[in-house]
């Protein structure tokens, strides 16, 4: 059993040892499956986008709290159809970390949602859009970073049809005649 | 005394060389463009010729004669920033030896940015202006930062990535060095 686990250790370091490999394998952030929204034509709507940094990885917020740090921003490519109004960020964290114990730098780790505010015009036909933008972060880990990426991202927007607007029926007069 | 089997342990051996030669070929597919940083070691660093901080140019090969640390940072890189100071030091103390710290500055920062930042962390070693192709011939800079040591014929003799102890730095220049460079610098 001995020989056996020795084995494995062995292949598993020289494995390790070739790989050689530093920094992320892998994007650092993942959009997770942005639902499917329902949106009324003419009537604004947020949409929640839920993204995901990968562990031992943290981003600057969109607000980090030096000019030299790159912020999270994403970017929404404008459409004729809909309107693409504010995106909402959420506050990052305040920590620190081993490169540099004193300071507190403004991030985002693990799950964290922006909010996309999209706006169809009353005149867009009914039916299924898609919404592409790329969303720009720079990543770190405790001992490097890494330079800034854009990660492209898409989400669906359903417009349904608004209700038809009631018609305003005329005062009837009983003294009125045509 | 256990009798090893000689068939098995060849096939072990046999079968760590497999590993060893398939992990070395996913690690340099991964590598997207330029050499990987590993196929430099022993190599002659790729020259470039890059604008510095005061406007005037730097070729790495007109500091041939010297030990050089070649860093590779962006000023929105923290784990950078804390290797400066050291560098700050470590040009000081070495520099008399005949060894030269080059910075290249690899982020899309002003000139003006990259300038104020390098004044506030008291930088004494030139600061040259990164262009993305410098970047590739050093095998695309990927993480930073990203650390050389040059002999003083200009081979890399070793290279660091990420934030390393300022130990590490010392045992890379005295080797870039060479024997008796602290003695050559006394007479």
């Amino acid at each position: 059993m001995k020989k056996y686990l020795m084995c494995a250790f062995l292949l598993l370091s020289a494995w390790a040892f070739a790989q050689e490999e530093f920094g992320p394998k892998g994007p650092v952030v993942t959009l997770s499956d942005a639902p499917v929204i329902t949106v009324t034509q003419g009537k604004a709507v947020p949409v929640p986008l839920t993204f995901n940094v990968a562990g031992g990885y943290h981003i600057n917020s969109n607000h980090p709290n030096s000019d030299y740090l790159i912020p999270t921003a994403l970017k929404v490519e404008a459409t004729t159809d809909i309107v693409i109004g504010k995106t909402t960020y959420p506050d990052g964290k305040n920590m620190s970390f081993a490169f540099a114990p004193d300071e507190k730098l403004n991030v985002y780790t693990g799950d964290f949602k922006v909010d996309v505010l999209v706006r169809p015009l009353r005149s867009v036909q009914p039916g299924k859009y898609v919404v592409r933008g790329t969303l720009k972060y720079q990543a770190c880990d405790n001992k490097a970073c890494y330079p800034p990426k854009n990660l492209p991202i898409s989400f669906d927007v359903k417009i349904a049809k608004a209700k038809p607007a009631p018609v305003a029926n005329p005062a009837q007069s009983p003294h009125a005649h045509n | 005394m256990v009798k090893r089997n000689p068939l098995i342990l060849f096939f072990v051996g046999a079968l760590v060389a497999v590993m060893l030669f398939a992990g070395i070929r996913t690690a340099r597919n991964n590598r997207a463009n330029g050499p990987a940083n590993g196929q430099l070691m022993g190599a002659t660093a790729p020259d470039f010729d890059l604008e510095a901080l005061d406007g005037k140019s730097l070729k790495l090969s007109s500091l041939r004669g010297k030990a050089v640390l070649l860093n590779f940072w962006a000023t929105y890189c923290g784990p950078c920033k804390v290797e400066m100071p050291w560098f700050v030091e470590l040009q000081k103390e070495y520099g008399p030896q005949g060894f030269q710290i080059v910075g290249v500055a690899m982020d899309d920062a002003s000139t003006e940015d990259i300038a104020k930042f390098a004044k506030e962390m008291g930088v004494n070693y030139p600061i040259l202006l990164g262009k993305e192709a410098v970047g590739l011939s050093y095998g695309g800079v990927n993480v930073l930062p990203t650390t050389f040591f040059l002999d003083r014929n200009g081979k890399v003799i070793a290279r660091e990535f990420g934030l390393q102890s300022r130990s590490v730095f010392v045992d890379h220049i005295k080797e870039a060095l060479g024997p008796g460079s602290s003695e050559r610098a006394q007479k």
